[in-house]
């Protein structure tokens, strides 16, 4: 079954090709001032674009609103599901399991149908359009991250490391402040982080339950790559997604089989 | 240590044991009320009135608008269009990702680190930056025409705003979940397992069919149907890079909602999405509720 | 200092520990010994307060504390899998319960330092517990539990995911540190020469049951249970019927003074001599283990049997040999009948076989 070096190289090169080529065009035309076909590399670099952007109301408004969206949603998801996740992880009560199922089984549902039916109720409450409308849906895509992950998080931790501390007189608030939730403390930055960034490039539910009133960065991204300038969508890109593709890579270690798999019941 | 806290009654570790059950159940209930509600209101509660209401016309309990759903062409050739995208992109990206897998699983060294690493990257990028740079990359006068060109291939013509763009940005995005949930499943099959397969004259066919294969069924189950539901409810990769028409539902319900305006027909789009997904989504769930029950 | 008094607990309806009572002395060291399942850990949790009793009282230095919550207690708990807090270092982890008591700063790092040294690890403070071999991690465990001085020190088998020469050095090392500090001390075990070697006194439990508290040496010598007998070293077990005060034992008759009725007949490997008046068997295997040689046997109705004897003393392997027994611990219903020394054959014929 051991293939030669020459067929490992091929499948190298064209997954390279396919997974990075496409962002690498991004990144090449972000500091592009010139690229005519059918030079292969611009003919003259440059971060023209990019001050030129950095001025625009257009363009800083629907990135603050983002910052602003993402956040609030963000920290008021795990302001719920984390106390949640406790509760799935280390108490018994009736309806657990079905409940913590329930969570996996939304992922069944077709997203974009779902906030159909949700801008159809929000039109008649008059929250389409409105800031809180479109944190409330985008709260929904958080639930799922901040849900498992931390779940499978406390449910990791030894009941004898809080025992431990338990025995030795530790109040019960103490061994969660000092033990478990030091513990658990890597797993729930990740779920931030995990949930954070897909909020952040959220469109679905900004589209439906947001515009035309609220704009989000992603929306600001597809009506900027409709533009004859190609730059402006690239250097949106490249400005955003790289800080978040570095925070996402600390978040590598519960990107596992065994976490994906149980997150998705797999 | 498993022994150990079974010994004392699962996993509830003591200082819980000392409130009683019933105020751990009453914490318990009290932690998991605000997400569940959140779940409900924002699943159950919309769905529900959505159905209802689609078949409520003026007043009167009548299924007028599915019958007309199901007479118009145009509708019906976007349901048609969307399931088939979902279908081959789907089985595409298993087939690739197998393949990944297999290769992965038996080879060892950079190359292989390297590809599998490649695998995994779709899941620091999210859809809208891929499209886009799909778009940039396989458009018109993109990188890629530039790379044949300068390799003498002057034919190229640009996937974009056909069906197969969509379809690469589809396996494009799905490729990391079966590859990691494959490549797990198939390092469960020892050496020693596909060697006695091949002791016994069964040539390579048959011990993908007979040894690896069983092994990792369950995950390809899993798998398909979690990639065909996100791909038929798409909206973001079939809106930038997909044909003007056929669209895929995700697109249609947008603009029927968007810029017709007509909620009640982007609802019946949205209902006759939804019962198809929940057969599909019906199946994942009964899989994986399957698998859960073996665990415990 | 600690009194068990008929503590039970039962998860779910099964029970796991049922009536157990006994009362450890100051200084002594105590180990609970059964196999696994038999109630040691959970009678253990009972004493640390981490589980709570269903019945029954537990008393230290007079005190009762049946209803203190484990925080309350003055005990500390030696874990299995040590319980070490990975994300603080050794010094923290050994200060933890000192920060707790609200101990100043530079007290605790003076108690902190004086105990890591007491365990050997004074170098490895800064350390992190991934950064420890399996041995330091234990011992750094246990000397978070001796820096808050408990009245009682728990220990939860806590060698057991050692490797056997590195459990045999610890043993080794507690039982010198718990002599110097005269520490009250239990210690939870299925490793029944580990109990041997450490306890002043042990607990054999069996199904959730005391079945004996007694030294090691007692234990062995005068089992007052089937259970205990038959758990502790090695035995020849013969099932026979008593009746007018003679027992058919491995085919030859002995003159038993016991009540009519089943009956356990259980003799050590060494308390076996030969005697041409003793049960008739065949030598099947000669095992030279060299202070002692071990002889397997088989009589003629196919029992197995096994005799330890000087190496000068041993068969030649397939010579019939006659065994009496020096002493045989007669059993009833799992309870002691009698401990018999030197009985005689029976010199009547035909007792019921």
């Amino acid at each position: 079954m051991k293939r030669t070096p020459v067929g490992g190289l091929l499948i190298l090169g064209t997954m390279a090709l396919a997974m990075i080529g496409p962002i690498l065009t991004v990144i090449l035309w972000a500091f592009a001032v010139k690229w005519r076909y059918p030079h292969i590399l611009p003919t003259e670099w440059g971060m023209k674009f990019w001050f030129g952007m950095l001025g625009r109301e257009t363009i800083i408004t629907p990135v603050l609103t983002s910052l602003a969206l993402t956040s609030i949603a963000t920290s008021a998801a795990a302001l719920i599901c984390w106390p949640a996740a406790y509760a799935f992880a280390r108490l018994k009560f009736p309806g657990r399991q079905l409940m913590l199922f329930s969570f996996i089984a939304a992922q069944a549902v077709p997203k974009f149908a779902l906030f159909v039916s949700i801008a159809v109720i929000f039109l008649r409450l008059g929250l389409v359009g409105s800031f809180w409308g479109v944190a409330l849906v985008q709260m929904l895509s958080a639930v799922l991250y901040m849900i498992w992950i931390p779940t499978a998080a406390f449910r990791g931790i030894p009941p004898a490391l809080e025992e431990a501390a338990f025995d030795l007189g530790a109040s019960r608030l103490r061994v969660f402040l000092q033990i478990t939730l030091p513990q658990a403390l890597p797993a729930l930055a990740a779920s931030y982080v995990l949930a954070f960034v897909s909020i952040l490039f959220e469109v679905d539910g900004a589209l439906l339950i947001g515009a035309p009133t609220v704009t989000t960065m992603p929306l600001l991204l597809m009506s900027l790559s409709a533009q004859v300038i190609v730059q402006e969508a690239a250097v949106l890109c490249v400005l955003i997604w790289v800080p978040c593709f570095i925070l996402l890579l600390l978040t590598r270690r519960f990107m596992t089989a065994k976490g994906i798999a149980q997150g998705f019941g797999a | 240590m498993i022994r150990f806290a079974t010994k004392s009654g699962g996993h509830t570790p003591g200082q819980q044991q000392r409130t009683g059950p019933g105020q751990e159940a009453l914490a318990g209930l009290a932690l998991v009320a605000l997400p569940v509600a959140l779940l409900l209101t924002l699943t159950l509660w919309p769905t529900v009135t959505m159905v209802v209401s689609t078949f409520l016309v003026d007043g009167q309990v009548n299924a007028s608008r599915y019958v007309y759903f199901f007479s118009d062409a145009y509708s019906l050739a976007n349901l048609r269009y969307t399931m088939e995208q979902g279908l081959v992109s789907a089985l595409s990206a298993l087939a690739i990702s197998f393949g990944i897998a297999l290769y992965l699983r038996f080879s060892a060294g950079r190359i292989a680190t390297m590809i599998h690493a490649l695998s995994l990257f779709p899941l620091f990028v999210p859809s809208i930056i891929i499209s886009y740079a799909l778009v940039r990359f396989l458009g018109p006068n993109g990188l890629f025409q530039l790379l044949l060109e300068q390799v003498g291939f002057t034919h190229y013509r640009t996937p974009y705003l056909t069906p197969v763009g969509p379809f690469l940005a589809f396996v494009w995005e799905a490729l990391p979940l079966p590859v990691l949930v494959l490549s797990a499943g198939l390092t469960q099959v020892s050496d020693h397992a596909v060697e006695a397969a091949r002791d016994l004259g069964a040539g390579p066919f048959r011990i993908l069919w007979e040894v690896l294969l069983p092994q990792v069924r369950r995950s390809l189950l899993i798998a398909f149907a979690l990639i065909f539901l996100g791909i038929i409810g798409a909206y973001t990769v079939p809106y930038m890079l997909g044909p003007a028409a056929p669209e895929m539902m995700g697109v249609f319900m947008q603009r029927t909602l968007g810029n017709l305006h007509d909620a009640d027909a982007a609802q019946v789009q949205a209902v006759v999405l939804m019962v198809i997904s929940s057969v599909v989504g019906g199946f994942y769930i009964a899989t994986m509720l399957k698998s859960q029950g073996g665990e415990r | 200092m600690l009194q068990i008094d008929t503590i039970s607990k039962a998860f779910a309806g099964t029970p796991a520990v049922r009536e157990v009572s006994f009362t450890v002395e100051r200084g002594e060291l105590v180990c609970l010994l059964g196999p696994s399942g038999c109630g040691k850990s959970t009678l253990l949790r009972v004493i640390s307060g981490l589980t709570d009793a269903d019945s029954g009282s537990i008393r230290i230095e007079g005190a009762d504390m049946t209803r203190a919550a484990a925080n309350r207690r003055p005990t500390a708990m030696v874990f299995q899998s040590h319980a070490l807090w990975s994300h603080m270092t050794v010094a923290q982890n050994v200060g933890f319960g000192l920060r707790v008591r609200g101990l100043p700063k530079a007290e605790i790092a003076e108690k902190v330092g004086a105990v890591l040294d007491l365990v050997g690890l004074s170098a490895y403070g800064k350390r992190l517990p991934a950064e420890l071999s399996g041995g330091q991690a234990q011992r750094v465990a246990l000397a978070r539990c001796l820096v808050v001085e408990p009245k009682v020190l728990l220990m939860d088998e806590p060698f057991s995911a050692l490797d056997a020469h590195l459990r045999k050095s610890l043993r080794e090392e507690l039982k010198s540190l718990q002599r110097r500090l005269d520490l009250t001390t239990i210690f939870v075990t299925h490793d029944q020469e580990e109990a041997m070697e450490l306890a002043d006194r042990i607990v054999v439990m069996q199904a959730g049951r005391l079945e004996q508290f007694a030294a090691p040496g007692s234990l062995y010598r005068n089992p007052q249970t089937l259970g205990v007998a038959q758990f502790i070293g090695a035995m020849n077990t013969c099932t026979t019927t008593v009746s007018l005060g003679q027992a058919n034992w491995y085919g030859q008759p002995l003159r038993l003074a016991l009540p009519d009725g089943e009956a356990a007949l259980l003799c050590r490997p060494e308390d076996l001599y030969t005697d041409p008046r003793g049960a008739r068997a065949r030598v099947t295997r000669v095992i030279d283990l060299g202070p002692v040689t071990k002889v397997s046997l088989m009589t003629a109705d196919g029992d197995l049997l096994t005799w330890t004897c000087p190496r000068e003393a041993a068969p030649d392997v397939d010579a019939e040999i006659t065994l009496m027994p020096r002493r045989l611990h007669a059993f009833r219903d799992g309870a002691l009948l009698a401990q018999i020394e030197r009985p005689e054959p029976a010199l009547l014929e035909g007792v019921p076989a």
